[in-house]
């Protein structure tokens, strides 16, 4: 048993009798933290894992991990959030969200290492957590109020003052604590009021728990926002190891802000470079600073890529979150427009390609006013800041085209019966579970195979920052590669410890070999551990290798992760460990969807997958006339039946039923998941061993 | 006595300065330019105002540069502790989410004060100046009987001065003299924690007696690096 890491303690709160009860975390301690715990509690608080989203019985987590609110490097403030959503079509699976800020290392400072939340209140309600002090508090006075409203309210009420500045008593008692800071807030808003399947969670600023609408869940719960602060201590079990252990890999693999060896030779770039180089502030990607703001982190992170500005709009913004609408071409506009996205609760993900699908419909003909899908938004001035806010308003409070996009793109494409046609056109490409592309499905397939094979766009940059990002950026500031190729794909390959480059070679035979499926096993099993439940940042962890040292690339995978677990929680988990541990959650998780309906038939693209070609360069390692190099991948589809031998091959290396993709009791067993074996043949979808 | 009339005191005798004397004579240099009045009395006071030894260390901040992610505090709980706690920290850092640049972040750090007023608000001797150690302001938890007199008397919010409750006294920056659970040698002389830990490199340490003001434990520490990646050197 751990002696560090963990404070003790889950809380389980029920909305519907307003009960509350402490779970210990030694009972789930087995699965590691955040989402492993997190689906573990699933399966057993969740006896029908068939149930609607928005079901009452549904179970959200917001998971903290033993690496919350402590020094290892970019792994302290990330919270996973887990239940059934309402996003997927065309079932919404149990699904996971994350989001960074300071939310779960001020649960562990209240002692809690997570929060479990079940039922439904009658009434609008927000749960306070105060130390060990829990109370379900009622919110008819935050409903109806913003994100950031609706934080600064809970300030003033837990803190006293939401501009909190000095010391405050955290209890009556004086050694009951006291803290300068102010309770960290995740909390929903008109969108997620409304039950929109594309409202998200906000935390501070610009923490988004964007994926599967958990933002409309809590609405159907009537649950405004949870307030943690705290003043208690995360144990840690070897403390000068571990400062030892975040200094070097500060030194070693992060960015010297003073003196950095390798910088962006293009400035109006930064952002982009960033990707490789890891600079303060990368995280918009696509805009800086400009000369006036500072970089800003989540809790204890070593790269701090995000931005606060002199205008407060975007702090907290990156990736795909600064880049929602730019029409105007100017910075402010982009800025304003997503800071009041995040402020009505929506997931951006969800609208980032929607407003130009929609625009795309404008100029046929098929939208607009008295059209086919009618819609009075003033799309003949798409480019003007009064359109993207009307857009946004639309959306969240389900007015004029809005009533539809509410239930997210999908769904409303669906509803206007174009799906197969603009699915297979490319109009609107949304390859898999009703998610936007986001890299490009036909070529960087361990992203879209985990996804497939998954529940969401798996969001997980490890592997897409070296592949793609870096060929690609190199390229945009006009410098060659930082790296060959095949050295590339080998250093990767020996860092996971798959051991073969090829898993790495992404032409147009290499996406299909087995040792593609090893690698893409290897991706779902090293996330579910170390990043989703161990709580590390997916825009920092794996490093697998590393550009900011000179000539000196080894990265600080697979080294130093249970280096740092040991120091952090004392005990030992070697490498091969950890992956297991992944892999068993990642079977949980396959059951789960298992018995949601998951069949081999349903593991397939949208079309234009298929039959729409590569148009545009896209670069990625491949072995092409017998030659490794970075190809641009032109004119690529994904063949289906080469696809469908893959999946055969995919299902069988996990373990799973090869005609059905089912676990079976063999392979479960193996993992310690009998009785999920017992679950699955209940309800006659335990696949057949060795079939 | 007049309220200017100070006495030299040696350390170890700072108790007999009182709280009147200290307000009038060095507190209104520590508390800075809005309180000019006194700092033009402070100004013509004789050098033995300056009753303490001065610390032989100060943590200087670049407000502009702080990137608000708290490493310092986990680092510094870390090393004096043995625990995560951003609350156990003795550098502060307080943030408005919302908040419009540079006013988004403020970094709290303990000046050192050349006439320390807490530890001349202490009736024990527990928050002393070490001279075995720089001349540090710090903490002999053995004397401490949480009276919090010393808390009450920082003159900064929040105070730097601060009150450890799980283990039940006071405490304040030492500059890393006393880090058991650290591998490195701290206090002045040494290195301290949070300015080795800070990814932005936003906190540095002097020997040099900063001007005491606001402005005068801030630093610019970015240089033309800073501005490729688009940020303020200004």
């Amino acid at each position: 048993m751990a002696i560090g890491g963990y404070v003790g303690k889950i809380l389980y709160v029920n909305l519907t009798d307003k009960s509350t009860k402490e779970i210990p975390t030694a009972d789930y301690e087995e699965w590691g933290g955040g989402h492993g715990m997190g689906s573990a509690l699933f399966w057993d608080l969740v006896p029908d894992k068939t149930i609607d989203g928005f079901d009452p019985d549904n179970l959200v987590t917001f998971m903290a991990s033993p690496f919350s609110g402590t020094l290892v490097p970019s792994s302290s403030g990330r919270t996973e959030v887990q239940g059934i959503g309402v996003q997927q079509y065309p079932i919404a699976w149990f699904t996971r969200s994350n989001f960074g800020g300071r939310f779960s290392g001020q649960m562990k400072f209240a002692g809690w290492d997570g929060i479990a939340v079940q039922g439904k209140s009658e009434t609008p309600v927000w749960i306070n957590v105060v130390n060990d002090t829990v109370t379900i508090e009622d919110a008819s006075g935050l409903w109806g109020l913003n994100t950031h409203e609706t934080q600064e309210e809970i300030w003033a009420l837990v803190a006293g003052d939401k501009s909190v500045s000095d010391w405050w008593e955290i209890s009556s008692s004086r050694d009951g604590g006291r803290t300068t800071q102010k309770p960290a807030v995740v909390c929903i808003g008109p969108a997620g009021e409304n039950l929109n399947r594309n409202a998200c969670l906000i935390h501070d600023a610009g923490n988004g728990g964007g994926q599967g609408g958990f933002g409309g869940i809590l609405g159907a719960k009537n649950l405004k926002a949870i307030s943690f602060i705290g003043t208690g201590s995360v144990p840690i079990a070897d403390p000068a190891g571990l400062a030892d252990l975040r200094l070097e890999i500060q030194d070693r693999f992060g960015y010297n802000v003073d003196n950095p060896t390798l910088e962006t030779p293009v400035p109006a770039l930064s952002g982009m470079y960033g990707l490789i180089n890891g600079s303060p502030g990368y995280g918009p990607i696509m805009w800086t600073a400009a000369g006036a703001g500072r970089p800003q982190g989540c809790m204890g992170c070593f790269k701090n890529c995000r931005i606060n500005t002199e205008s407060g709009l975007g702090n907290g913004d990156q990736c795909v979150e600064g880049l929602y609408w730019s029409a105007s071409g100017e910075l402010i506009d982009q800025l304003a427009a997503v800071t009041l996205l995040d402020q009505v609760g929506t997931n951006v993900y969800d609208m980032v390609d929607a407003h130009p699908y929609l625009l795309n419909l404008y100029k046929m003909g098929v939208l607009g006013p008295g059209k086919a899908i009618p819609s009075d938004l003033p799309w003949d001035r798409y480019d003007s800041p009064e359109f993207i806010e009307a857009f946004t308003l639309a959306v969240a409070n389900r007015t004029d085209i809005g009533a539809d996009l509410a239930d997210g793109l999908t769904r409303a494409v669906i509803k206007w019966g174009r799906w197969e046609e603009d699915t297979t056109s490319g109009l609107l490409p949304r390859p898999q579970w009703g998610f936007p592309e986001h890299y490009d499905p036909r070529l960087e397939v361990e992203w879209s195979y985990g996804s497939l094979f998954g529940d969401r766009d798996i969001n997980e940059h490890g592997i897409n920052w070296l592949v793609h990002w870096m060929p690609t950026v190199t390229a945009a500031v006009g410098q060659a590669p930082l790296m060959p190729a095949e050295e590339l794909a080998t250093r990767i390959a020996e860092g996971t410890g798959v051991g073969d480059p090829k898993g790495w070679d992404y032409s147009a035979e290499g996406i299909y070999t087995d040792a593609k499926a090893k690698a893409v096993a290897w991706h779902r099993h090293y996330t579910r551990f170390w990043k989703q439940s161990i709580g590390m940042c997916d825009w920092a962890w794996p490093m697998l290798i590393n550009f900011n040292a000179g000539d000196d690339y080894d990265g600080a995978t697979p080294t130093y992760e249970p280096l740092l677990f040991k120091a952090v929680t004392g005990t030992d988990m070697t490498w091969e460990q950890s992956l297991e541990l992944g892999r068993k959650i990642w079977n949980l998780d396959r059951a789960i969807w298992v018995l949601q309906g998951r069949t081999r038939e349903m593991e397939v693209y949208t079309n234009y997958v298929y039959d729409k070609p590569t148009d545009v360069p896209y670069f990625l390692p491949a072995i092409e006339n017998g030659e490794w190099g970075y190809s641009i991948c032109l004119g690529r589809t994904l063949d289906r039946e080469k696809f469908d031998d893959f999946k055969t091959r995919f299902y069988k290396l996990e373990g799973w039923d090869s005609t059905t993709g089912w676990p079976t009791r063999a392979g479960l067993s193996e993992l310690g998941l009998s009785e999920v074996a017992d679950a699955l043949d209940g309800a006659g979808k335990l696949g057949a061993d060795g079939a | 006595m007049a309220d200017n009339d100070i006495k030299k005191v040696e350390p170890g005798e700072h108790k007999e300065v009182t709280r009147r004397q200290f307000i009038t004579g060095v507190g209104g240099v520590g508390m800075g330019l809005a309180l000019g009045g006194f700092l033009v009395k402070g100004f013509f006071l004789p050098e033995e105002v300056f009753a303490v030894p001065a610390s032989e260390g100060y943590l200087l901040v670049d407000t502009k540069k702080c990137a608000g992610c708290e490493t310092c505090m986990l680092m510094c709980s870390l090393v004096h502790e043995g625990v995560s706690n951003i609350n156990l920290s003795r550098i502060q850092i307080i943030q408005n989410p919302f908040g419009k640049y540079p006013d988004d972040i403020a970094q709290q750090q303990c000046r050192q004060c050349p006439y320390p007023s807490c530890v001349d608000a202490c009736p024990t001797g527990a928050m002393h100046v070490d001279t075995a150690n720089g001349n540090i302001r710090t903490v002999d938890a053995s004397k401490c009987i949480g009276c919090e007199r010393c808390i009450e008397a920082c003159p900064f919010t929040p105070s730097r001065a601060l009150w450890n409750y799980e283990d039940k006294h006071a405490f304040k920056c030492d500059l890393c003299a006393d880090t058991p659970y650290w591998n490195k040698e701290g206090g002045p002389g040494g290195v301290q924690a949070c300015v080795q830990a800070c990814p932005t490199k936003a906190i540095t340490y002097t020997g040099e007696l900063p001007v005491q003001s606001d402005v005068g434990y801030i630093v610019n520490l970015r240089n033309s690096h800073w501005a490729t990646i688009n940020f303020p050197t200004d």
